[in-house]
């Protein structure tokens, strides 16, 4: 049988996996909303986020004017031999952008990739520190 | 607000009853009830390949078996967040997931290859020689 027309058997009654980006892109293919957890200690805020099938080097982190963006780039090439048969997700890029409203030490951000998780640590500048006032 | 985080405690209530509804167990159809992890599988020079997202999974804490034509993929998702932390944003689920697949073949269970790479698990799946489709000369 010809690949085009072959069949592809889409799982039903599933909602879809990821929701896609909903704004223009300048690059070709999908694009998709990664599962983040914010989480905000005394001295940083932690933001992890789900990005399976993303190699360290294509991921793109940029924070200015207090917009932190995260781009993750897939690689498509081990798909291409490959001709699926029974699909209930998709695979595209990552893509998603948070404002921020602490002040943010951008000289300290530290990010990690592991086993498809990304995780920034974004320390909180000095002066936006919480600071405890003792009582004379 | 009044309640911080009331509207994502609800949408996220909403969203574990869409994903009990969403299992298949109220369908008749008796394949892919579970619903976690979503797979997409693949043919390759008549061989499947079956590709599951998993990230943040530990390689041990995921348990896969092959037998004849099922394959089981067990296993637990921990997220971890230390102590004293105030949630800003609370997406992804810790869970445990068993998942039971029916394959169109019997599998080589001793050529079964899997391997777990940046968040993504690929099980590579032979058809068992027994199976295999044999041919016939006229004579």
């Amino acid at each position: 049988m010809s690949k085009e027309t072959k069949e592809v058997t889409k799982a039903k009654n599933r909602k879809p996996e990821k929701t896609e980006y909903a704004g223009e892109r300048t690059i070709p293919g999908k694009c998709y909303i990664p599962k983040t957890d914010i989480a905000e200690t005394e001295n940083s805020l932690v933001v992890t986020m789900d990005v399976p099938g993303v190699k360290k080097d294509n991921v793109n982190i940029t924070l200015e004017n207090n917009i932190l963006e995260v781009d993750a780039k897939i690689d498509n090439s081990p798909y291409e031999s490959l001709n699926p048969v029974y699909t209930e997700y998709n695979v595209g890029h990552y893509t998603r952008r948070f404002t921020v409203s602490n002040t943010i030490d951008t000289a300290k951000i530290d990010a990690n990739l592991t086993d498809g998780v990304l995780t920034l640590a974004l320390p909180k500048a000095e002066e936006s520190r919480p600071k405890k006032i003792e009582i004379s | 607000m009044l309640l911080p985080g009331a509207l994502e405690t609800l949408l996220g209530l909403q969203d574990a009853m869409d994903r009990t509804f969403n299992t298949g167990f109220f369908d008749s159809a008796t394949t892919s009830r579970g619903v976690y992890p979503p797979v997409n599988i693949f043919e390759n020079n008549g061989d499947l390949v079956l590709v599951a997202e998993l990230p943040g999974v530990r390689k041990e804490d995921l348990n896969i078996e092959v037998k004849g034509d099922t394959i089981r993929l067990a296993g637990e998702r921990t997220i971890k967040h230390g102590e004293n932390v105030s949630y800003h944003r609370v997406e992804r689920n810790s869970s445990k997931f068993d998942r039971t697949l029916k394959l169109p073949y019997n599998v080589q269970s001793d050529k079964v290859k899997a391997e777990y790479k940046d968040g993504l698990l690929v099980v590579a799946l032979s058809r068992a020689e027994a199976d295999k489709p044999k041919q016939i000369t006229i004579q």
